[in-house]
Formats: C-alpha cells, structure tokens, sequence
C-alpha cells in the first residue's frame, strides 16, 4: 500500500474563503485500535449494551477520533506538507456513532502574512446533523 | 476607536488566547509577564487581533513591537 502524499501549498495558495471537504467513517476496528493507543476504554466507547443503557444507539465515537480527521486536513490539505499545527477550539455538539458516514467541511477564514499562519473554520456533520465544530490554526513552513 | 475601546477588544482577546479570565492587557506588559507567551501563543494573538480589527499586519512590523503598548499603537495607526 503506497502512502498518500501530502499537498504541497505555499501561504499565497491558502486564501481566504478557500474550502475542502471529505467524507469518513469510524469502524469497529478503528475504535479498538484508539481504545489500546489511548488506553480509553471507557464502555460508552467500547460496549454497545452500556451506551444503550445511557440512550444511545450504540457505542460512541471518540471525539479524539474526530480531531484525528482535523489532523488529516491540516497535514494532508490545509496547509498540507508545509504545516505547523499551532492549535485547535474543538467543541462536541451531537455523539457520532461508529459506522455512521460523516463529512469534514473546513474553509479558511483567515491568513495572516506577518505570522505566515492560517485559521480554519471547521465543522463536521453526519447528514443534516452538526457533530462537532471550532476552529483550527497552522503556521505554513517554508524550505 | 480610542485606545480605551482598544484595551477593551485586546482583554478579551488575550483572556481567549490564554484562557485566564483574570489577565488584563497593559501599556508596559510583554511576553515575559506572561507565561504561557510563547512564539505559538504570539501567532495565535496576532491572528485573533488581525481579526478583531479586520487588519492584516507586515512582518516588518510586528518585528518592532515590544510591549502591548506598542501594539496598541500599531492598531490605532491602521484603523479607519
């Protein structure tokens, strides 16, 4: 399996009003393997009778799980290659459930010259229902 | 806007970017009276101003700020 690359994007390319977007799903197999990374093995995450139990339909997602997809946006895409990941806001707004499709939608609401940096707006919704949303910030490195 | 009006929009963006609700901006503050004021935090806080006063700085100038008052002055020269 070949590695995918990175985009390549200078400060100039990140314009403001820029956007992206790309889908994603957390498996089973995803879960188990962040419960053993992190060593969460709270049973929201991990037993589907507990978080039915608590009105769920099932376990939960990692929110962890969701910011990893920020960080395939900010070292895949937005800046890409060149990124420094300089800080996140982050808030959870409705459980994602494993299985369940969602859509990352980022755009860049600022780009600032003098710190050679960009902010992101970010939200993540599985259909019309808004998981989370914040904000991320990037410095661009240059060679 | 007066530099009172400015002191005001800089203490909640400082309070934001340091997450201390009890840091207020003054004159003579720099980086070392803070400890959390470090080169990540200064970009943050560069940007946050950059967007509160719908202003884009140079490099050239943000290498010549000191204090906070320095950077007061540098947003009332770019203002309307």
């Amino acid at each position: 399996m070949t590695t995918p690359s990175a985009e390549i994007n200078a400060l100039e390319d990140l314009t403001e009003g820029r956007s992206l977007a790309f889908d994603f799903v957390v498996n089973a197999a995803d879960m188990a393997d962040f419960s053993r990374l992190s060593g969460d093995y709270n049973p929201l995450h991990t037993d589907a009778e507990f978080a039915r139990g608590r009105g769920f339909s099932g376990p939960v997602v990692y929110g962890a799980l969701l910011v990893a997809n920020v960080s395939r946006l900010i070292g895949m895409h937005f800046p890409g290659q060149q990124a420094l990941w300089s800080g996140l806001r982050m808030t959870f707004r409705d459980p994602l459930m494993v299985d369940e499709p969602a859509r990352l939608e980022a755009v860049i609401s600022h780009q600032s010259v003098a710190t050679s940096s960009i902010k992101i707006k970010i939200t993540i919704r599985a259909g019309d229902k808004l998981i989370a949303s914040g904000s991320a910030e990037s410095m661009v490195l240059t060679a | 806007m007066d530099d009172a009006a400015i002191y005001a929009k800089l203490t909640t963006i400082f309070q934001d970017t340091f997450d201390d609700d009890d840091l207020v901006p003054h004159g003579e503050m720099t980086a070392s009276h803070v400890e959390e004021w470090d080169s990540l935090a200064q970009i943050r806080l560069v940007v946050a101003i950059e967007m509160e006063f719908d202003m884009k700085f140079a490099v050239t100038e943000l290498g010549t700020l000191q204090t906070v008052g320095d950077m007061v002055a540098l947003i009332r020269n770019q203002l309307p």
